[in-house]
């Protein structure tokens, strides 16, 4: 179905190819899932397969793709639309129109579909993704699994032979992957449709595919077969499979049902963990009877909580919970409704913003609202010019830290989405504030990088300071926070340790989490540490 | 009424009385027959958010346009106070007509951003769109795109705004705003971007496959008639010439565009999508707006006086009101009051249970 025959492609005015001498065959009917590092190379891969690369970027491409007898280099884009369904990462930047009925029939309009072609096609599509309900409604009012559904939706009404979507589900909290996710696994069991998806997030989808491929970068040659073999090989794996590896568990398990039936012989000890201690600390962040609506529409219901200064908290919940909305209250972005926030003695609605951000820093979920500076180190110096720090010393060893070092010459835009995460949050922690707040800090970072951060924060708390993160993340979760706050429609559902609420939640809890069911055991270092 | 078309006949009608009115008695009227259709379609969307906002700044517009139109005319007869006559522009009278007269020019552009706003809410851009001529499809998708991208690029503003703030930026002086207008311009361009990869992958532009469809000579054809239609355009503007010329440059150049336009089109091999119904109370709507855009422009034609308002006339202060103009204005209301009373009857019925 797919042949890459020593495919090479340097993207305009860059000297290193960013494939190099690529060959891969994909057949009929597989779920390949294509990984590897920020950069490596995946959406440029992916890109390949329906033209856009080089078609839409321009540079030079050197070697043979042929998808379905075809090549897509000589027909483009426009005319692979009918063999290739691409799907984008970010689901609200690929629609056209407002309404879903609309946006389906938009790429059977552009190649000129009889009415009642367009009328049969758009009712299957429905049907299969489950959407038939929102048939009429404004895409702005989707929640983001069901836009994402929807732009699946929109691809498919071409019936095109093969599916490709570029890290599907980087943006949405794990109910709505998994919606995403099992409509996919769908389409290709039930329809034979072959899917070839990229993703960071293996735990939630390496169970589905049948072939890995991964892409090193750095113009080696991808590794590629059955995932075993090829997790086997490589570093970027999940946690349960990061076990498996530790423990010689072979074949390596991909699903807990798997790792549960070889965790069986397993001996494990530990001492029972301790009653929660009481939260040592002054009070650093008191939230009483919390309200706030955005225009009418509640989205903190009178929330309450405290927190003690060097705590780390996670904030967890469903996309819309109101994570994002009590992150911004506490940084003054956003004044109560009805009750009061007060962080460190100041009554958010009393003080200046000015005079909390000198305590807080916060990292918003889109790094792109920060960046504007030709360099990466000019972000730096820009929250430090407007904090009156003139000392620079830090700034080195914060982008090192970061994994950033060797980009502090680049253009922060030019950037993959993971790395300009990390640039934000260097730009704002320059400033050195004593709580941080952190929205979604993961999206799109490897375990590598993940881990990095993990460390970097864990340093940070070690140094008194309070960090609060929202996140769906829950390894990074499991790894660094010392109490979850899960959020449900505006309100606080659960607050509690880490370890006793991911024990106890079937959504909110990690791989090794889910396979021991033991409160003492949730990260793989648990585990390692209480082997007999 | 729901139809995009005759919601589209509504605003033309709508948007023509605001025009040509100035009676600020009519222009009431209007406004209420306008404010009866807002109050129908106004949804508590995004969109929704921004004309409230764009309508208040129109009423703050209005508001100032009376002041300017009091201190910078400085005619009639009713002299409220004096400013002294050495202050440049504003030196002199300042009369009750100058104050009435900016109340009514005000008070007509307010209505004309009121028609826009009914517009945009009760009718789906996409569903405009369908009905676009088939040469014009392409424009056709970019204006909705456009539409589409300024309630996004208000949000994006918000969010960059509040980042900056949160990294200790202030913003005092124009120069302090890069911060904010670059990511702007750059979120702006690779959102542009992203979407024109998505629609590319989706076949737009594939005009069935063949690239190589479009007459190029057709394509030409646009040069030479924007350059007529330039040169009627400076013609008008520039030389005393007489009106049949620069008119007849207009027409060529128009002609010349709309047959190239014509050409392109017929090699178009985009197909459409299921069209709104058609309902009777869309052909009352449209019969409505219809009428009403007829009897103004036959008023105007006639009797321009009778819609105007001069109040330096002698005795002409209070506008002149005759109640056949003011029906005819009235009438616009009936497609909002037709979806009022079609909510309030549905909201009125049983909902469920079984028969």
């Amino acid at each position: 179905m797919i042949l890459f025959d020593r495919v090479t492609y340097r993207y305009p005015g860059v000297e290193a190819p960013i494939l190099q001498d690529v060959s891969l065959a994909i057949r009929e009917g597989e779920f390949v899932l294509v990984v590897g590092a920020s950069g490596a190379g995946k959406s440029t891969l992916l890109r390949c397969l329906n033209g856009l690369v080089p078609h839409f970027y321009g540079g030079t491409l050197q070697g043979t793709v042929r998808v379905a007898g075809r090549d897509p280099v000589q027909a483009g884009p426009a005319a692979m639309s009918r063999l290739v369904g691409f799907v984008f990462q970010n689901p609200e930047a690929q629609f056209v129109v407002d309404t879903v009925e609309a946006e389906l029939a938009f790429a059977m309009e552009n190649h000129g579909l009889p009415q009642a072609a367009m009328r049969k096609r758009i009712e299957e599509v429905l049907d299969q993704l489950g959407i038939a309900h929102l048939r009429e409604r404004r895409i702005s009012t989707l929640s983001g699994g069901e836009k994402q559904r929807v732009a699946i939706a929109a691809v498919l009404t071409l019936q095109p032979q093969v599916l490709v979507l570029d890290e599907p589900t980087s943006q949405l909290d794990p109910q709505a992957a998994e919606e995403v996710l099992t409509a996919l696994q769908k389409l290709n069991a039930d329809l034979g449709l072959t899917v070839i998806l990229s993703e960071h997030r293996l735990e939630r989808v390496i169970q589905y595919a049948d072939r890995l491929i991964y892409l090193p970068g750095a113009g080696r040659a991808p590794l590629q077969g059955a995932p075993q073999e090829v997790l086997e090989q490589i570093d970027l794996v999940p946690p349960l499979v990061q076990l498996g590896k530790a423990l010689g568990w072979r074949p390596l398990p991909l699903t807990i049902k798997e790792a549960r039936r070889l965790a069986e012989g397993l001996s494990l000890q530990a001492p029972p963990l301790p009653a929660a201690p009481p939260p040592v600390g002054e009070v650093e962040i008191a939230i009483e009877d919390l309200w706030y609506a955005y225009d009418g529409r509640p989205a903190l219901r009178g929330v309450n909580l405290e927190i003690h200064r060097g705590e780390c908290v996670a904030l967890m919940g469903r996309n819309g919970s109101g994570k994002t909305t009590l992150l911004k209250h506490l940084v003054g972005l956003l004044q109560p409704g009805r009750g009061r926030v007060v962080v460190r003695g100041m009554d958010t609605r009393r003080v200046d913003m000015e005079a909390l951000i000198r305590l807080v820093g916060y990292v918003p979920q889109n790094p792109d609202a920060l960046l504007f500076a030709d360099r990466v180190r000019d972000e730096l110096a820009f929250t430090r010019a407007n904090h009156g720090i003139a000392d620079a010393s830090r700034d080195e060893a914060l982008l090192e830290l970061l994994g950033l070092a060797a980009y502090a010459d680049d253009y922060p835009r030019d950037l993959s989405v993971g790395e300009r995460q990390r640039v934000a949050l260097a730009s704002v922690l320059v400033a050195r504030p004593e709580i941080i707040l952190l929205d979604e800090p993961t999206r799109g970072a490897d375990y590598l990088q993940k881990r990095a951060l993990a460390r970097y924060l864990a340093a940070e708390r070690e140094q008194g300071h309070t960090v609060i993160l929202s996140t769906h993340d829950v390894e990074l979760a499991a790894a660094l926070a010392d109490r979850v706050v899960i959020l449900g429609d505006g309100q606080v559902v659960v607050d509690g340790p880490t370890r006793e609420v991911m024990t106890h939640s079937l959504v909110f809890s990690t791989q090794v989490g889910r396979l021991f069911r033991d409160s003492r055991f949730l990260t793989v270092d648990d585990v390692l540490k209480g082997l007999v | 009424m729901r139809h995009p078309l005759a919601w589209f006949l509504w605003t033309v009608a709508a948007a023509t009385t605001a025009l040509i009115l100035r009676n600020p008695l009519y222009l009431t009227l209007l406004l209420l027959a306008v404010w009866a259709n807002y109050a129908a379609v106004e949804q508590s969307t995004a969109q929704a958010k921004s004309w409230r906002a764009l309508l208040r700044v129109g009423a703050l517009i209005w508001a100032l346009t009376i002041p300017f139109n009091a201190l910078m005319l400085h005619q009639g007869e009713i002299t409220l106070f004096r400013l002294p006559s050495h202050w440049p522009l504003i030196g002199g009278k300042v009369t009750l007509e100058a104050v009435a007269v900016g109340f009514a020019s005000g008070y007509s552009l307010w209505a004309l951003l009121g028609v826009f706003a009914v517009f945009n809410l009760a009718v789906d851009a996409s569903q405009l769109l369908r009905y676009t001529p088939k040469f014009l499809e392409q424009a056709g998708v970019i204006i909705a795109i456009a539409l589409t991208f300024i309630p996004q690029m208000i949000v994006s503003l918000q969010e960059i705004r509040e980042a900056q703030r949160i990294r200790g930026h202030r913003f005092r002086r124009w120069r302090d705003q890069l911060p904010l207008v670059m990511p702007l311009l750059t979120t702006a361009l690779e959102r542009a971007i992203q979407l024109a990869e998505s629609m590319e992958a989706r076949g737009f532009g594939a005009e069935g496959g063949d690239r190589q469809g479009r007459p190029m000579w057709a394509q030409w054809l646009i040069a030479p008639g924007l350059g007529l239609l330039l040169s009627g355009l400076v013609l008008r503007a520039l030389a005393p010439a007489p009106a049949y010329r620069f008119i007849a440059l207009l027409l060529a150049g128009a002609g010349l565009i709309a047959y190239a336009f014509g050409r392109l089109g017929h090699r178009a091999r985009r197909s459409r999508y299921r069209r709104s119904a058609w309902r009777p109370q869309d052909t009352l709507g449209a019969c409505v707006s219809g009428l009403v855009l007829s009897g103004v422009i036959a008023l105007r034609w006639v009797r321009g006086g009778s819609l105007g308002y001069y109040p330096f006339a002698p005795g002409a202060l209070l506008p002149p009101f005759e109640p056949g103009i003011g029906l005819l204005i009235a009438l616009l209301s009936l497609p909002g009051l037709i979806l009022l009373i079609a909510e309030i009857r549905a909201s009125g019925a049983p909902s469920g249970g079984a028969v």
